[in-house]
């Protein structure tokens, strides 16, 4: 199938990723993308650290621009596609393609509050209205306790807020295990938050915007300012009655394709695990990486590699420095084969029948490409070139 | 084109050395290194597409 138009829906690092990676592959027709976005693609990390802690302008995490034979479309919202005719719909009319990468992301997803004005963490605004609600609180009701949760909590503590976390599970269980989700508590306590875990659902309370959460025995947690940071949801609304399968994401194949002419990256996409569950992977490394296999794969079909998500995740909190290979999960009990936990740098490994599977890095300068090494089902991926 | 790489920001993921080994390496402190003081015309999308994926936005391009 010759392409001659690549629409690429989406405006943060997958959809960047996806339109550079479609160059450098060597297509040489045109690529449109397709932005809700009011600025140019920029770095999400931050956005719950430095920028958070206004110690980060801004401008400086606005990524370098998008080549100019790229046609990049802000404020460009995608309101529906038609697979037979191929035509994707905006306010502003179809755009026409022969590929198509769906790269629309994923929102926060939010506790509910019945007067609206929930605060949550995923974009640049988001980021820059809850630092001016920082700017008059003295305390601060965290709730959900996963990487965002938690390093927004550190975030708060840093400047100086009094700060309270609060969860179902205890904080990071699920993700890093019961070693290392317990040291990483630990450092929240010292660096003195309050981690309240609660069984069963939290009803935040308040007026216009939230200003506490009741939880189990109708006890309620008070704070100038609630943020929730419960996860995210995939942005496939637009994609309703395309034909595409859509199940908690955009379902895709080995090779990120939900069609020979579409295939879809990043925080949207549901890809097959080895063990079978189908599952999104939302994270910035996924993000670039899938892009990267998405993109290779519109241009060359079977003949690109199929994709293996490399599982590198890391987040910055309470002085800690974690990064991580493998699925995250609170299975199996960790070796420690360098250093210590109580008194980082430490290297962790799990294995299974000799082979490590996750390994994680505390405070240790280890390089991530070779963090990648040390499992050996995540590494052995291609380059460009 | 010129890639200027700020240490101050860098945090050694290892993205760019990635996407972009021809332009980007990373020291055994895990910092990365820019292979070329100007960047080679053919090296110039590799060099872009390797600084747009720093999740630290430690990588400018310069023209």
């Amino acid at each position: 199938m010759k392409l001659n138009r690549i629409v690429v829906v989406g405006g943060s690092i997958a959809a960047l990723t996806a339109a550079e990676t479609l160059r450098i592959e060597g297509f040489d027709g045109s690529i449109t993308v397709l932005s809700d976005e009011k600025v140019p693609p920029y770095t999400r990390v931050p956005l719950s650290k430095s920028a958070l802690a206004g110690r980060e302008l801004e401008d400086d995490l606005t990524l370098p621009a998008m080549s100019d034979d790229v046609d990049l479309r802000l404020h460009t919202r995608a309101e529906g596609l038609d697979v037979h005719r191929r035509l994707v719909h905006t306010k502003e009319g179809s755009v026409p393609f022969d590929g198509l990468v769906i790269a629309t992301g994923a929102r926060a997803r939010t506790v509910g509050h019945r007067r609206g004005g929930e605060r949550v963490l995923r974009d640049i605004e988001h980021s820059r209205s809850l630092r001016a609600d920082l700017a008059t609180a003295s305390s601060v009701l965290v709730v959900g306790g996963g990487f965002l949760g938690m390093e927004i909590a550190s975030t708060c503590r840093e400047l100086g807020k009094d700060v309270t976390v609060v969860d179902r599970e205890p904080p990071l269980e699920r993700l890093l295990g019961p070693l290392v989700g317990a040291r990483i508590r630990d450092a929240a306590r010292m660096a003195g938050v309050r981690i309240r875990v609660a069984a069963g659902d939290v009803e935040l309370v308040g007026g216009k915007t939230p200003s506490g959460a009741r939880i189990a025995n109708d006890e309620v947690l008070e704070a100038d300012m609630v943020v929730s940071a419960v996860g995210d949801l995939p942005n496939i609304e637009w994609l309703l009655g395309s034909g595409l399968r859509l199940n908690g994401g955009v379902h895709v194949d080995a090779w990120c394709r939900a069609r020979p002419n579409i295939v879809a990256a990043g925080d949207v996409a549901v890809q097959a695990g080895p063990d079978g569950s189908s599952r999104r992977t939302p994270s910035w490394t996924n993000a670039i990486e899938q892009a990267r296999a998405a993109a290779q794969a519109l241009l060359r079909a079977e003949n690109a590699a199929p994709y293996r998500p490399s599982h590198y995740y890391w987040t910055e909190q309470f002085g800690l420095d974690v990064k991580m290979v493998g699925p995250p999960g609170s299975d199996g009990t960790p070796t420690i084969s360098e250093g210590s936990l109580d008194c980082p740098p430490a290297l962790l490994e799990w294995h299974t029948s000799g082979t490590a599977y996750r390994v994680v890095a505390l405070n240790h300068g280890i390089r991530p490409a070779k963090l990648k090494r040390l499992v050996p089902a995540h590494h052995s991926r291609s380059v460009l070139r | 084109m010129r890639v200027s790489a700020d240490m101050a920001r860098c945090e050694g993921h290892g993205l760019c050395e990635e996407v972009a080994p021809s332009v980007y390496e990373l020291d055994d402190d895990a910092v990365v290194t820019v292979a070329h003081e100007k960047v080679p015309p053919e090296l110039e999308r590799l060099a872009e597409a390797g600084a747009q994926v720093c999740p630290v936005a430690a990588l400018k391009v310069i023209r």
